[in-house]
């Protein structure tokens, strides 16, 4: 018996509810605060929405724990530890969120002895809900899903995000990244907007890599289960293993087309999520 | 009175969806993809077909006029806008979406009298989201009508554009030079669906606040612009003017107060003109 099914399926409830709750904020005014940058926004959405989903949670499982966007915000702390943890962005792609942009998650990533055992990513203005078990494969709405394969970097298509970064040096080298894969040359790159839409996107084969520096881990936890049960990698940007808390990946769908992109990316620093800042 | 062009209007929006109903089923099989002008301009068979497929059923209907098609442009036809009443097509904007199954791709058509754009229809096919505006008639995404942003502020926009198929490093450069300008203005993203045509119905909508580009064509843009332009946004050249269909360049955007300071920050590059005599292109 799987000891975590009742815990996927509860989420994948829960996800549902939480998509409605964005879904009827964007029919109303959305009030805008400005977190750590002009380019990084919140909104009360986010906060009811996280906070719908950890109550909900809490009170049918009192004995887990939570590592939540705007929990870690408002405070929390943020290290993983070995007992079941659920690590949510209730709004991945806040900005999209803010336009009306098409691509805004709910992103839940559930590990135990800090091993992703599920993951769940439910694009809600697509009306698509990702989900992967570890093992069990990946699905889009039911529907399996693979990578798209693709070994020869020069017919990919890449996904990154770029954005005003308050430090010189560091907007300095995404900009420098960014010309560096384009110039392999690769078919092209998008920016989507949301990490973990980004992550499915790769997972479903309509993109062949995603690669950024600067996200959190409640960006990659639900999106990594997903890739990898879709027959992706996930790396490090240097080319070694993927750490979760170190707020950057390359996720492809295949280590060729990773090791191609790690070759071609200079790291910049921009701390760990399990360290003070 | 009766519309004069609606009978095209809605010859247009059946072709579109006729046409979308092949893109998609093409997405189902193994795809062969050829190169054009280098080896990131793609084209593959269902650009042709469907770019046949539009004008045969046009041409049967209203045998008189005229057509400018992207593929019929790359295998000789001339690509001048005349008075007469002319289908400006895009069988498939966004090919490389299209290849790897990046579910932005779109049917543009575009349908011109006396130079004068009269209607556009945009068919993004994959996400099955018919964009289409009659010069002063409104424009509409599924019957709901488009509006774009009111958004005043650059600093609060998001705005889209793309990297395109140069790959020249001088011209890369320039790109990553302007996209660096107007990242640090600061906005609070930068987009790009990857199609020209939808990038443009994004603005419509009112998801985006502007999109601008080098290197696109007549093709990509004249079905889109009517829809802009009837969801209350404006279109301009990158000198500040206004638009040029045959120019390679554009910005749309929801108000004047947004594009006037993208084209303070943007520096253009040359491309040769769509209607530029035929030795003249590449």
């Amino acid at each position: 018996m799987d000891p975590w099914q009742e815990c996927m399926d509860f989420g994948v409830e829960v996800t549902k509810e939480a998509g409605k709750m964005i879904r009827e904020a964007l029919q109303k005014e959305i009030s805008v605060r400005e977190k750590s940058s002009p380019v990084d926004l919140v909104t009360e959405t986010d906060q009811k929405v996280e906070e719908l989903i950890i109550s909900s949670i809490r009170e049918k499982f009192p004995t887990h724990s939570f590592i939540g966007e705007e929990s870690v915000a408002a405070g929390a702390p943020s290290a993983l530890t070995d007992g079941p943890t659920w690590i949510i962005d209730p709004i991945d792609g806040t900005t999209n969120f803010v336009h009306r942009f098409p691509f805004v998650s709910v992103s839940i990533g559930f590990t135990v002895n800090r091993q992703i055992e599920f993951g769940i990513v439910f694009s809600c203005l697509e009306d698509k809900m990702y989900t992967a078990r570890r093992g069990r494969g990946a699905f889009c709405n039911g529907t399996p899903i693979t990578v798209s394969g693709q070994q020869d970097i020069t017919k990919s298509l890449i996904l990154t995000e770029m954005g005003f970064k308050k430090d010189p040096e560091h907007f300095r080298t995404v900009m420098a990244n960014m010309e560096s894969v384009l110039s392999i040359p690769v078919h092209g790159i998008r920016a989507p907007g949301s990490a973990a839409v980004n992550m499915c996107l790769v997972a479903c084969g309509a993109a062949d890599a995603y690669y950024h520096i600067g996200i959190h881990c409640w960006d990659m936890a639900g999106g990594a289960a997903i890739l990898t049960e879709a027959g992706g990698v996930v790396m490090d940007i240097t080319g070694g293993p993927f750490d979760l808390m170190s707020r950057r990946l390359i996720a492809a769908s295949s280590r060729g087309i990773a090791e191609s992109i790690a070759k071609k990316i200079q790291p910049f620093c921009c701390g760990r999520d399990d360290t003070e800042n | 009175m009766a519309d004069l062009w609606q009978e095209a209007m809605d010859h247009a929006v059946a072709v579109a969806r006729k046409a979308g109903e092949i893109v998609r089923d093409a997405l189902h099989n193994d795809m062969k993809v050829l190169c054009k002008s280098s080896s990131v301009d793609l084209v593959t068979k269902t650009d042709q077909k469907v770019e046949q497929l539009i004008i045969d059923s046009v041409k049967e209907k209203f045998p008189k006029h005229g057509f400018i098609g992207e593929e019929s442009v790359a295998a000789g036809e001339p690509c001048v806008l005349s008075d007469n009443p002319t289908w400006i097509v895009d069988p498939v904007d966004g090919t490389t979406n299209f290849v790897h199954g990046y579910p932005f791709v779109a049917v543009c058509i575009g349908f011109a009298v006396n130079k004068t754009l009269e209607f556009g229809v945009v068919y993004s096919c994959i996400e099955d989201k018919m964009y289409m505006a009659r010069r002063g008639k409104g424009a509409f995404c599924n019957g709901e009508p488009l509006h774009v942003s009111d958004q005043k502020e650059i600093n609060q926009s998001i705005i889209a554009t793309e990297f395109g198929s140069n790959r020249d490093p001088e011209v890369v450069d320039r790109i990553f030079s302007n996209m660096r300008k107007i990242l640090c203005l600061p906005l609070h993203g930068m987009r790009g669906a990857g199609s020209a045509a939808i990038n443009m119905c994004l603005v419509a909508s009112g998801c985006v606040e502007a999109y601008y580009e080098i290197g696109i064509h007549c093709w990509d843009i004249a079905a889109a612009a009517v829809i802009v332009e009837e969801a209350g946004g404006v279109l301009m050249d990158f000198e500040g003017g206004p638009m040029d269909l045959m120019s390679r360049r554009i910005i749309a955007a929801n108000n004047k107060t947004i594009a006037e300071k993208i084209v303070k920050e943007i520096k253009a590059y040359p491309a040769v003109r769509d209607d530029a005599p035929l030795q003249t292109k590449q």
